[in-house]
């Protein structure tokens, strides 16, 4: 594991990640972009699946929000990977690091289980209430844990 | 039941937040300290460079700066290795942690934040 981690560490992108002002920078804020889309989308299709804003039909608003919300993970997903080959062996020693990957991964899950299983116009009302709420804390869990990487 | 899974959403944002934070970004006006040792271990690099000093037997990390920041204050490639004594001035930013503001290896002085000295 150390000696895979430090050979991503010897990776001339690795190098460049650790050295680059601006290119650190940008890669930074195109995290914070992903992460924006992401949290922002999933937290309106949430509060649409536990009853708020009922008139607007569920559908049209799963359209507009998950295809945002994915390409957020994607561009979050992307520019992180980038950022953890600044110093793969201080954060894969990081155990809040490790939790945030973790709960990144069951929101992932749970996201999944809920469209690829019943499907969002299937499943019942018990059911996509459960998916969102553990959805929204899931993926604040992971932003708040996310950001207090830089502070521990 | 929205509202009360908001209130309890809410509660878990302000609970983290309320959290004492442990100083390692921007400055927490800790006082400042000055140390003299010698370089055990160093990590160069984005977000920023972490330097392992041994004082008087006792194990200090030093956050320097990002590698822009270092080459400004004049800082060349390998100063910063195993085995140079350094003298070093910031702050106080945790048990055994220095955020450095200024540094000296031998006579040559090197200035990381000019705007905090």
């Amino acid at each position: 594991m150390e000696g895979w981690l430090n050979q991503l560490a010897g990776t001339a992108l690795a190098e460049w990640v650790r050295v680059s002002r601006w290119g650190y920078a940008g890669i930074n804020t195109l995290h914070v972009l992903g992460i924006a889309l992401l949290f922002g989308s999933i937290a309106a299709l949430d509060l649409r699946l536990l009853g708020a804003s009922r008139h607007l039909s569920l559908p049209a608003v799963a359209r507009l929000l998950q295809p945002l919300a994915v390409a957020g993970l994607l561009l979050a997903v992307a520019s992180g990977t980038l950022l953890f080959l600044a110093d793969p062996g201080g954060y894969a020693a990081t155990p809040l690091f490790l939790f945030k990957l973790g709960v990144i991964v069951l929101a992932i899950s749970n996201a999944m289980a809920l469209n690829l299983a019943p499907g969002l116009a299937r499943a019942s009302p018990r059911r996509l209430r459960s998916a969102a709420l553990a959805s929204l804390l899931l993926w604040l869990a992971a932003l708040i844990a996310g950001r207090m990487l830089a502070f521990v | 039941m929205l509202r009360r899974q908001l209130l309890t959403g809410g509660l878990l944002v302000g609970l983290v937040l309320a959290a004492p934070l442990s100083a390692h970004h921007g400055w927490t006006g800790g006082e400042t300290l000055e140390l003299e040792g010698t370089i055990t271990a160093t990590r160069l690099g984005n977000p920023h460079g972490e330097v392992e000093l041994d004082v008087d037997g006792e194990d200090w990390t030093i956050e320097v700066g990002q590698p822009w920041r270092n080459e400004r204050a004049g800082l060349a490639e390998g100063d910063l290795r195993e085995g140079v004594e350094l003298r070093v001035s910031g702050e106080h930013a945790g048990e055994q942690l220095l955020k450095a503001e200024q540094l000296w290896i031998g006579e040559q002085h090197y200035v990381l934040y000019p705007g905090r000295i």
